[in-house]
């Protein structure tokens, strides 16, 4: 698609109206909190509609197949039993929390919201290198900047068919609304210091949910409420928390947190409100867990997988230990714990010396690391100031789960800023693109 | 109390409405101008283009945002006294910027300054016009303005409540000579479930007399 050359002429009117808006994500450095403002590129990822259905086709599925996942680990555990995942994988995986032992959400949905990475190999192909399902961010930062580049060049838009991807918010509220037990939503922050603070307040705005922090709510009697200025209460039904698993409630999880609300999983547990995404979802979006998705969805689907995974090796197994080893520096490896673009190393970057250590660490705890075939995605095109240039760049698709999972037209598109780099996490320096889905090809 | 004559209460007044006028229409212009990407829509204006021309910038019309812009600065321009130079400064932007938007192609940009100029303006008022009345004439103006133009425009009920309520609030604070009964009617038309959106216009209109 031919896209005018006139759109460069707006990056920086686009950038001020992003700047005057405050859309900005926070980062510690060295202890010091900043907010910075996220890049944004004007050329868009674009994405054709047959490209495009089958992208949704495929992430359906996978979100499918892990939320029956999550379902059977927390209850039956009948994929365990028929062998089809070691129960090691499951059981050692920091996301798996015994609370959460056959406890059934309100709708049966565990992914509410799902972050689910992807890239593009250079034949075109899409692979899934991650599964998010605690809490995905993102999906603000498209949406907004959709809306200021509709101000700025409204011809561009005019002249091509898009998915007018404003409606992310009507989504998120279909998906509260349906899991709601009675009550109010909220839309629970950790505060204004979260790294994702703007998007926080933004779905608020949007959605017409309260932004509420642990002070504004409180469980009486097995129910959680809403406590306003003149100490009137208020029943609230679904929680889309911003707040990870460990914080949540400083009695059933980590007793040190100062952000959760105590009993609010009690609350939860007897089916008295909804939070979003459901605890324990973890267990399913573990780096090492990633590797038995294709296997989950022919498992409970009786399908095949129609997105793939990036090749991927778990050096738990003798034989992909043997491969990696052999293989090391053809390959990128990662921590599981680790996010956000950290804990990631490519082989081929080590000097003897860190490689060295770095084996000595991948033997002591193989269960600590995947290996994966260093996919050359596909580069996108940026605007730098004088002209185009080539960078890495991946997808983050968002899938709402509500009577069925719905996933966005659009998505956070990220690249990498450097031209050697495959890092595109905004807390490393990458910046942002709008995604078109186009409604004819 | 700063003396007042009839003739500037009469453009604060004005200065009031018209200001009010370029803002919520502006507001309104944004969003059919963002529909118009898309689609025509059906109606009097073939294209966003045309729409943009006619609806904003025609000097000719007197119903046009240009015109309400062109008359709240012919207001203020006579108000210097009463509102201070710094508060006058934001009507006086609000027209270059409405200049400079009307050959932009992305008319929505430059439209926000226009906007901006005239949300700081309020906050002037607010901060400098010292005497009670005179702010409150202004503000009354913008009230009386806004019911209108929300009638006019079938705005939801819980909108169109929630301004007749600051415009009854508003009106007894100015010093100005009122019509009771039109109030008490127009509290009246706000607490029915259906709007009568004529009525409610008839009645806004009538306050003063």
């Amino acid at each position: 698609m031919a896209l005018s050359e006139e759109l460069y002429k707006y990056s920086g009117s686009v950038n001020e109206q992003l700047a005057r808006y405050g859309v900005k994500f926070g980062i510690y450095k060295n202890g010091v909190f900043n907010e910075q403002l996220f890049p944004f590129d004007m050329i868009p990822r674009v994405i054709g509609q047959e490209e495009f259905l089958r992208l949704e086709r495929g992430l359906k599925q996978r979100v499918n197949a892990l939320n029956e996942f999550i379902k059977d680990i927390y209850s039956g555990r009948k994929i365990l039993a028929d062998g089809v995942i070691a129960e090691e994988f499951v059981y050692s995986g920091s996301g798996y929390l015994v609370q959460c032992d056959g406890v059934s959400p309100p709708g049966g949905i565990y992914p509410h919201i799902s972050g689910i990475d992807l890239v593009q190999a250079q034949d075109g192909s899409w692979y899934i290198l991650e599964d998010n399902l605690r809490i995905p961010s993102g999906a603000s930062y498209p949406m907004i900047a959709r809306e200021l580049c509709r101000r700025s060049f409204p011809e561009e838009f005019a002249k091509h068919r898009i998915e007018d991807n404003r409606n992310y918010a009507d989504l998120l509220c279909r998906t509260m609304n349906y899991v709601n037990t009675g009550g109010l939503n909220v839309i629970l922050t950790p505060g204004r210091y979260n790294a994702a603070y703007f998007e926080h307040s933004y779905f608020a705005e949007k959605t017409g949910a309260h932004l509420v922090t642990c002070e504004d709510l409180f469980v009486e009697d097995e129910y959680l409420y809403f406590r306003d200025y003149s100490g009137r209460r208020e029943r609230v039904g679904a929680v889309y928390r911003r707040i990870s698993d460990e914080y949540i409630d400083p009695v059933n999880f980590n007793r040190e947190s100062l952000i959760g609300i105590p009993h609010i999983f009690d609350v939860y547990r007897k089916g008295n409100t909804a939070l979003l995404n459901a605890p324990g979802n973890g267990a399913a979006d573990d780096k090492g867990i990633y590797y038995f998705v294709p296997r989950m969805i022919k498992y409970y689907l009786g399908e095949e997988p129609i997105l793939n995974n990036a090749p991927t090796y778990l050096p738990y197994y003798e034989a992909d230990m043997s491969y990696v080893l052999a293989n090391f520096d053809n390959l990128v490896l990662k921590d599981v714990a680790e996010a956000g673009g950290y804990g990631v190393v490519f082989g081929s970057k080590l000097t003897s010396e860190q490689k060295a250590g770095f084996l000595d660490m991948l033997k002591a705890e193989p269960r600590r690391f995947i290996a994966q075939e260093v996919i050359d995605f596909r580069d996108i095109e940026i605007y730098d100031g004088g002209g185009t240039v080539p960078r890495k760049a991946d997808l983050r698709a968002f899938v709402l789960m509500s009577d069925e999972p719905v996933v966005w037209k659009s998505g956070l598109t990220r690249f990498s800023r450097r031209p050697d780099s495959f890092i595109v996490n905004s807390s490393q320096g990458g910046g942002f693109k709008d995604t078109w889905v186009m409604t004819e090809d | 109390m700063s003396v007042l004559s009839r003739e500037n209460s009469s453009r604060l007044l004005w200065l009031g409405r018209y200001s009010e006028r370029v803002y919520t229409t502006l507001r309104y212009f944004a969003d059919i101008f963002d529909a118009m990407i898309d689609k025509t829509l059906p109606g009097v204006f073939e294209s966003k283009e045309e729409f943009s021309a006619r609806f904003c910038f025609d000097e000719g019309d007197e119903s046009s945002v240009y015109s309400s812009l062109i008359r709240a600065y012919d207001n203020a321009i006579e108000l210097r006294e009463e509102l201070g130079s710094d508060t006058f400064s934001y009507i006086q932007l609000a027209v270059y910027e409405m200049n400079k938007a009307k050959n932009s192609p992305a008319p929505l940009l430059q439209l926000q300054r226009v906007i901006d100029n005239i949300a700081a303006f309020w906050g002037m008022v607010d901060d400098r016009i010292e005497d009670e009345h005179a702010r409150s004439i202004i503000k009354l103006g913008k009230r009386i303005e806004r019911v209108d133009l929300y009638a006019r425009m079938r705005a939801g009920r819980n909108e169109l409540v929630r301004e007749i309520r600051r415009l009854t609030h508003r009106i007894p604070q100015t010093g100005l000579t009122y019509d009771e009964e039109a109030v008490r009617r127009l509290n009246v038309l706000a607490s029915e479930e259906i709007m009568n959106y004529p009525a409610i216009i008839a009645e806004a209109a009538s306050l003063l007399g």
